[in-house]
């Protein structure tokens, strides 16, 4: 579905940002989670359809050790989220994407599994990568214990006592997740079974449901060895503190190309987001409730930033800036009448001119809050058809392609990729890890293994291969006599009909950051607490005071 | 052994397959799709296409594109390179839209250029047809049919082909499948292949990218 197609506010085009100041990395790591993001939608589905929970085995030993399964209930389709625990020598835990062995390694099976089901899935789910699952399994995922955190739990359950508040603040989850796995993956149900589902058709929500009950196994496993240990005085953890535990993921590199390999999906990300607050600032009022219910989330995130911290330069430098912006923020709200026209409109063009870009990003997220009737329905248009923008309309004389770069590119084209900091960099599939990795491309070999993710190098290239073309020729007849182009003519006849779809920045520059990257990604779907560790890889948090599936949902019969 | 392969494996390979093999990566794309788009019809897709990437393997690609536009098309080394023609003829859809046929003297696998055709025909929700020997094979937005002679299916070279919009209006569509059973030992083949576009380790390849050995914080 098309966001154009459900456009209630055909004033909201006048107020939306152009893609040239949407789609720069700096402003795209600077993300945060809002109410369109994939993890709040998902939840948002399973409450207003009134799904059903049930943990439906819990095989765990007194050492933790076993087998669950934890069944969500919907109206035509149950869900169940199948996990291993293990015993895992401490020098074999890894965060890395090549770790072999796990604390906790995870499926999503589709439907609830019998015990044939599970004992095949412990052959195969606790090997993960080494593993082979089947059509019957929507995700393979895995996650290891924050041991510090974890043992603290345990003890002070085990003895009756709740865990130390900061202790728990300052890690944020039990576990923390690695790669999860969807789509077709080591054996996992190719994405087309799925795509016909409403509640599983918007983007990675079957993954993202595995991790919601990933978090609550990982809570129910260390209430369970904490009363194991302790016998009658064990006790679990209170509710609220409870719910400010979320699950955490380590994220690098792998993940990185996947935004700019699905162009039509980046795009109809953006376009919704980017729809989403053309709404809201096209509004010329604002309600006293909308005002209230602004400030309520306000007072939250500025809650929720003074509990994010990073030990990273980069991360620490922009906490600082968006601490002081959150000030400058609440002076604007008590100085600026929200009850003026245009209100948010206002306070967006304010906040432009006088916040950094996390800032700017923070109120974007903070203004769809008191608007989910208005912004909500644009998740349905966040999934995407790869497929419509594989094709090449060979027809298009080269003037036309000329001039789509040309309108459309100057951000490849300015680039003087004479210069070597401009192509500094290269990325290519790894054979140790077999993963995406970012290569220096003048000081280590394997540049011939580049991956076609150089996009606005290539672009200028094209254009410069173009120019010897009569205008008048086609794109077909240039591309069967240059073959290289054929990826980026690709790419460059579909940003004509979808703006957002390529990042406009350098993605082989010596300063690019990968973790923009990531950190884009990621906001869309609602992690939090973003940690770089490098430039290349980034700890966050999931689901943190989201509510837990016996709280959220009915219990099952 | 028989080896379930997804059909998300299926395109990941065949397209790193074909890159391996020395097309380029925009070419190499239109490989995966086509491998995939047999293999959801339960067609030997990922074993013919990777019959002929091997042939076609560190040879020049010029010896292999039509050449120039006199009917029917020829390839300067003899044999049109199904993948590079199909992908020609896909860009020249608003040609078959129009009605043209297309012509083709001696190509390689067949079955390949069908698929390669059809992902156009799917783009613009149509159907072209393409055809050879004694079978026809007709690609349309969510299906593929064939008729005619299937011992002619997987013929690995014609002399002639034919390519043009078609107005079936109901064809028989093939069952479709999720995941392709193949030759474990073609996997291998294929994983083998797909391994060489993946660069050898460096040391500042090893560090950087994640967490340390150990992680227990």
């Amino acid at each position: 579905m098309d966001c154009a197609d459900q456009n209630p506010m055909p004033d909201a085009a006048n107020f939306r940002r152009p893609p040239e100041v949407v789609m720069r990395l700096a402003r795209m790591g600077s993300f945060h989670q809002t109410r369109l993001s994939f993890m709040r939608s998902l939840l948002r589905r399973l409450k207003n359809e009134d799904w059903k929970f049930k943990r439906n085995l819990w095989a765990i030993d007194e050492q933790g050790f076993g087998r669950a399964v934890y069944t969500v209930y919907g109206p035509e389709r149950n869900y169940s989220l199948v996990a291993f625990s293990h015993d895992l020598p401490d020098e074999m835990r890894s965060d890395r994407v090549i770790a072999t062995a796990w604390d906790t390694t995870f499926s999503l099976y589709d439907g609830i599994p019998t015990t044939a089901d599970l004992d095949r899935l412990e052959q195969n789910v606790p090997k993960q990568e080494a593993g082979r699952i089947s059509d019957s399994e929507l995700s393979l995922s895995r996650a290891n214990r924050s041991v510090r955190l974890w043992q603290h739990v345990v003890a002070r359950l085990s003895a009756g006592r709740q865990p130390d508040c900061d202790q728990l603040e300052a890690v944020g989850y039990l576990v923390r997740t690695t790669a999860v796995y969807g789509s077709g993956k080591f054996g996992a149900a190719d994405r087309l079974s799925i795509a016909g589902r409403p509640e599983v058709s918007a983007p990675f929500q079957a993954e993202l449901l595995s991790v919601w009950l990933t978090r609550a196994f990982s809570l129910d496993l260390v209430e369970h060895i904490a009363r194991a240990r302790g016998g009658d005085q064990a006790v679990a953890i209170e509710p609220e503190m409870r719910r400010r535990v979320g699950v955490g993921n380590s994220t690098g590199l792998g993940m990185a190309p996947f935004l700019i390999n699905h162009p039509a999906l980046l795009n109809n990300w953006m376009m919704a987001r980017e729809e989403a607050l053309a709404r809201v600032r096209a509004l010329p009022q604002a309600e006293t409730e909308a005002i209230a219910d602004f400030k309520r989330h306000f007072e939250r995130a500025c809650f929720n930033v003074s509990q994010w911290h990073s030990e990273h330069p980069i991360q620490i430098e922009k906490l600082g800036a968006l601490r002081a912006d959150l000030e400058l923020m609440a002076s604007y709200i008590a100085d600026e009448s929200l009850s003026e026209d245009h209100p948010w409109d206002r306070f967006y063009r304010w906040a432009e001119a006088s916040l950094s870009l996390e800032g700017q990003e923070q109120l974007v997220s903070l203004l769809l809050e008191p608007y989910g009737e208005l912004v909500d329905e644009l998740t349905q248009c966040m999934d995407a058809d790869e497929h419509l923008a594989f094709f090449i309309d060979g027809a298009m004389p080269v003037a036309r392609l000329c001039e789509i770069i040309e309108t459309r590119c100057q951000w490849a084209l300015q680039v003087d990729y004479g210069q070597l900091e401009n192509r500094a960099r290269f990325w290519y599939t790894s054979a140790e890890k077999l993963e995406p990795r970012v290569g220096e491309r003048f000081h280590e070999p394997g540049a011939e293994y580049e991956l076609p993710l150089a996009i606005g190098y290539d672009i200028k290239q094209m254009h410069a291969a173009l120019t010897v073309w009569e205008g008048g020729q086609t794109t077909a007849e240039f591309l069967l006599l240059h073959p290289e182009h054929r990826h980026t003519a690709r790419r460059v006849q579909n940003l004509a009909v979808r703006p957002y779809a390529e990042i406009q920045d350098n993605l082989i520059a010596a300063d690019m950051l990968p973790i923009d990257i990531l950190r884009c990604k990621l906001s869309f779907f609602g992690a939090t607490k973003f940690d770089p560790r490098s430039d290349r890889w980034v700890r966050i948090c999931m689901y943190q005071d989201a509510p837990f599936p016996h709280e959220l949902l009915a219990a099952a019969p | 052994m028989s080896y379930r392969l997804t059909l998300a494996e299926t395109e990941t390979s065949l397209r790193k397959v074909a890159r391996a093999c020395g097309l380029d990566w925009g070419i190499a794309e239109e490989a995966g799709k086509a491998a995939r788009w047999l293999a959801a019809f339960n067609l030997p897709g990922p074993e013919t296409m990777l019959a002929h990437l091997l042939q076609l393997s560190a040879k020049d690609y010029r010896a292999f594109i039509p050449q120039g536009s006199a009917q029917p098309w020829h390839a300067s080394g003899g044999l049109l390179c199904p993948i590079i023609t199909g992908a020609a003829l896909a860009d020249r859809s608003a040609q078959m839209l129009e009605g043209k046929v297309f012509t083709l003297g001696p190509t390689a696998y067949p079955l390949l250029l069908a698929a390669t055709v059809g992902q156009a025909a799917r783009c613009h929700q149509t159907v072209f047809t393409t055809a050879w020997a004694g079978v026809r094979v007709s690609c349309f937005e969510n299906g593929l049919s064939i008729e005619g002679d299937l011992d002619d299916l997987l013929l690995t070279r014609v002399d002639a082909v034919s390519c043009q919009q078609d107005d079936l209006s109901s064809p028989q569509q093939l069952p479709s499948t999720l995941a392709y059973a193949i030759d474990e030992e073609i996997v291998k083949q294929i994983d083998k292949l797909a391994f060489k576009t993946y660069a050898p380790a460096t040391e500042a390849s090893r560090a950087g990218a994640g967490a340390g050995l150990t992680d227990n914080d």
